[in-house]
C-alpha cells in the first residue's frame, strides 16, 4: 500500500547501511558528480549496486546528475547507457534537458521527476508524462492541499519527502570548496563533514553540502501520517543525505512503524517517536510547507 | 543576422515612459501578483494599459511578466489575465512554469513567448525542451558565457536572451532553484495584491525573495572553536560591457536590463547607455569596450549603492516580518567575500 524510500549515494553506503525499513532505494546523489563514487557518476558500479538492492528485496530508481552543464551532458549519456539494460525500475530526473536526451536514446524505464524539478502545477505534471515521466517529487514550498490537487486532477503518482532536512538550493560549484577550503583544487571530500551556515539574527541555520544547501531544521511529519494517507498519498520519502547510516535506518523503522499502524487500521502513538526523532535534529524539527507556513515552523498538529 | 533587442524594466508607468524615451525597443512590466517582484514593483492594470499605449505609440513593444509559478488553484485566473493583457495589445509574456507555455501558446498563436530566468536551465537541452513546447525566446542564467549561447543555438532555433550581467561562476545558482527565502519567512498577501489562493514565496508571486543571499552568514563547521567566516552567498552580479560584442557575435536576440525596483533615472540612464553600446557594435561605429569604461564605472558605482539600500530593506522585511522582535538587520557590506 505505502512505499517508503530514502536515497544511497554509493556502494560502501549501500553495503553498510541498514535499509530494513524501506521499501524502495533512490541510488546516487544528484548533487555533485564528484561525491565518491557516486552511483549518479559511476556507471561500474550500477550493476553490483542494483544486483545488492534487489536481493534485499528492495525497489530500485537511478537518481541522475540534477543541474548537468553542456560539458557534463556526455557523461550524464554514459551512465544512462550503462543504467538502460540493468533492472532499476525508474531514473529520477531533474533537468528537463534530460527528458529529451533519455527520449533520443530509446529509453522505455519509467522517469520520475526529483525534487530540482520546479513541478509546481498539474499542467506541468501533463506535459511532463508525455515525456514519460510517472511519478513527480513537488517542489517542497507546495501545500499539502495543492499537492493533493496536483496528484488528483493530473492524475499521476505523487512522491513526497517526510522527514529529513529539505533541498533548498542547488548550484554547479561546490560551496565548500570555494569557501571553507578555498586554494583546493580538487575535491577531497570536504563535505564529510558537516558544514552550517548560521545567522543570529532571526535566528536562522541552514545546512550546507557543497553543491546544495539544505534545510537547518529536520522535515518531521510523522505525526501527520495519517492527513498524509488521508490525502491519498502513498509513496513517502526520507532525506538521508550527509546523514548517519544508523540515523537513517533509526528514522526509517519510525515511520514505517506508523505506517503498518495506518495500513491495519491501528492506532499509533507518536509523541515518543516525535521526541526520539527531534533528538537526532541539530536544529530542531519542522513541518516545511505542508501547512502554508515558512518552511522552517514546527505547527505540531492543526 | 536579426539585430539584437534591448528589453528595458517597468517597475512604475514613469520608468516605462522613460525607458522608452531613451530607446528601448520592449518593455517588461509585472502585474499585481504575478510577477518575481513585490508589489511596489509591479503595476496595476490601468498603469499597464497606458504603458503599453505609450510603448505602441512610439514603436516600442511590452511583454508581460508572468514568470511566478502559480498555484495549481488560481491557474484559470492567470490565463484569463494573459488573455486580458493581450488583448490590450501586448506583444508577448514571460513565463516559468513549463505547462503554462503550451497552454499559452494554444490560447495566443501571435504571442512571443519567453522563457523566464525563473525556470532554471542548466544546458542547452533544457532549451530545447521549452522550443518544443512552443516557447521563442529562453533567459539563460547569469554565469553563461558565450559558448553556452553558441551551444543552445546549435542545439535548436530558441532565440537566446541574456541579462546585461557579466558572467559569474561561483556561489548558489539563483533564481529558479532556490526556496531559501520561503524556508525562512513568508507574508501574508496585500488588500491591493488581491489575491488569496494560497500562502506563497518568492517564487510564487508578490511574496518576494528577501536576497537572502546577498547578506553575510557565519560559514563552517559547528565543532571547530575559530570563528567562523561571514561571507555572502553568491558575488554580485556586475553589469556586462567587455562581453557584449562577443555575445552579439554569439547571436544573442535580445539583451535584458534588470531592476524594476531602482529608482527611474538609473534606468534612463542605463537604457540610453546600452543603446548606445550596442548600437556601436552593430554599427562597426564603436567595437573597444574600453571606450565606455568611465562612463560604465560611474554607472556601476550608482547601481551598486542602490542595490545596497535595496537589499537592506529586503532584509529587514525578512527578519521583522511576523515577529514582535527587536532584532535589526545589519547593513550589507558592500564587499563580497568572493568579489574581495
Amino acid at each position: 500500500m505505502f512505499e517508503l524510500s530514502t536515497d544511497v549515494p554509493n556502494l560502501q553506503a549501500l553495503r553498510g547501511g541498514d535499509y530494513d525499513a524501506f521499501d524502495a532505494l533512490y541510488l546516487g546523489d544528484f548533487s555533485c558528480p564528484d561525491y565518491p563514487k557516486n552511483f549518479s557518476s559511476h556507471p561500474e558500479t550500477l550493476a553490483e549496486g542494483v544486483r545488492i538492492a534487489r536481493d534485499q528485496g528492495k525497489r530500485c530508481y537511478l537518481r541522475l546528475y540534477a543541474v548537468p552543464s553542456n560539458h557534463e551532458l556526455d557523461d550524464v549519456r554514459r551512465t544512462i547507457d550503462a543504467a538502460m539494460g540493468l533492472p532499476f525500475d525508474a531514473f529520477e530526473v531533474h533537468n528537463m534537458g534530460l527528458l529529451r536526451v533519455l527520449r533520443e536514446m530509446g529509453c522505455t524505464k519509467p522517469l520520475h521527476l526529483g525534487v530540482f524539478g520546479n513541478l509546481y502545477t498539474h499542467e506541468t505534471a501533463r506535459v511532463l508524462k508525455d515525456y514519460g515521466v510517472t511519478r513527480v517529487y513537488p517542489n517542497p514550498e507546495l501545500s499539502l492541499r495543492e499537492i493533493r490537487y496536483i496528484k488528483d486532477e493530473t492524475p499521476i503518482e505523487v512522491l513526497v519527502q517526510v522527514h529529513g532536512k529539505i533541498p533548498l538550493v542547488i548550484s554547479e560549484t561546490c560551496f565548500i570548496m570555494e569557501n571553507a577550503h578555498q586554494g583546493a583544487e580538487t575535491c577531497s571530500f570536504f563535505c564529510s563533514k558537516s558544514h552550517w551556515l548560521t545567522r543570529s539574527q532571526g535566528d536562522w541555520s541552514l545546512k550546507d553540502a557543497g553543491r546544495m544547501t539544505l534545510s537547518g531544521k529536520d522535515l518531521c511529519m510523522i505525526e501527520h501520517m495519517d492527513r498524509l494517507a488521508e490525502a491519498g498519498l502513498e509513496h513517502f520519502f526520507v532525506h538521508g543525505h550527509g546523514e548517519e547510516r544508523a540515523r537513517v535506518a533509526a528514522v526509517g523503522r519510525a515511520y514505517r512503524r506508523v505506517l503498518n499502524a495506518i495500513a491495519g487500521g491501528e492506532p499509533c502513538e507518536t509523541q515518543g517517536l516525535v521526541e526520539a526523532l527531534s533528538a537526532f535534529a541539530e536544529m530542531g524539527l519542522c513541518n516545511g510547507y505542508y501547512f502554508e507556513s515558512a518552511g522552517q515552523h514546527y505547527v505540531g498538529r492543526p | 543576422m536579426a539585430r539584437p533587442t534591448i528589453l528595458a524594466p517597468a517597475g512604475r508607468l514613469e520608468m516605462a515612459r522613460a525607458a522608452v524615451d531613451a530607446g528601448a525597443d520592449s518593455l517588461y512590466v509585472g502585474p499585481l501578483g504575478w510577477s518575481r517582484r513585490p508589489y511596489e514593483s509591479e503595476m496595476g492594470d490601468a498603469d499597464i494599459r497606458r504603458a503599453i499605449d505609450y510603448a505602441g505609440a512610439r514603436g516600442a513593444d511590452v511583454r508581460i511578466l508572468l514568470n511566478t509559478f502559480p498555484s495549481p488553484f488560481e491557474y484559470d485566473a492567470w490565463l484569463d489575465a494573459a488573455e486580458r493583457y493581450a488583448d490590450w495589445g501586448c506583444s508577448g509574456f514571460i513565463l516559468s512554469d513549463p505547462g503554462a507555455i503550451p497552454r499559452l501558446r494554444a490560447r495566443l498563436p501571435q504571442a512571443v513567448l519567453h522563457v523566464s530566468v525563473g525556470s532554471g536551465i542548466s544546458n542547452a537541452e533544457d532549451a530545447a525542451f521549452y522550443r518544443a513546447l512552443g516557447a521563442d525566446l529562453i533567459v539563460v542564467p547569469y554565469r553563461w558565457g558565450e559558448a553556452q549561447v553558441q551551444a543552445v543555438r546549435a542545439q535548436s532555433d530558441i532565440g537566446v536572451e541574456v541579462f546585461l550581467f557579466e558572467t559569474v561562476q561561483t556561489g548558489k545558482l539563483c533564481p529558479g532553484r532556490c526556496i531559501m527565502s520561503s524556508y525562512l519567512k513568508f507574508r501574508d498577501w496585500t488588500e491591493m495584491e488581491g489575491r488569496d489562493a494560497f500562502h506563497g514565496s518568492a517564487n510564487r508571486g508578490a511574496k518576494e525573495c528577501y536576497r537572502v543571499c546577498q547578506t553575510r552568514w557565519d560559514f563552517g563547521p559547528i565543532d571547530v572553536e575559530q570563528a567562523a567566516p561571514s561571507l555572502k552567498l553568491r558575488r554580485d552580479a556586475q553589469l556586462m560591457l567587455e562581453q557584449i560584442p562577443g555575445m552579439i557575435s554569439a547571436g544573442v536576440r535580445c539583451f535584458k536590463l534588470s531592476g524594476r525596483e531602482r529608482p527611474t533615472p538609473i534606468i534612463r540612464d542605463l537604457v540610453a547607455f546600452y543603446r548606445r553600446v550596442i548600437d556601436g557594435v552593430l554599427d562597426g561605429a564603436c567595437t573597444d569596450m574600453a571606450a565606455y569604461a568611465e562612463e560604465m564605472r560611474v554607472l556601476e558605482h550608482r547601481w551598486v549603492s542602490e542595490k545596497r539600500k535595496r537589499v537592506g530593506t529586503l532584509m529587514g522585511r525578512a527578519v521583522r516580518y511576523g515577529e514582535a522582535t527587536q532584532d535589526q538587520v545589519a547593513e550589507p557590506r558592500q564587499v563580497s567575500v568572493h568579489a574581495a
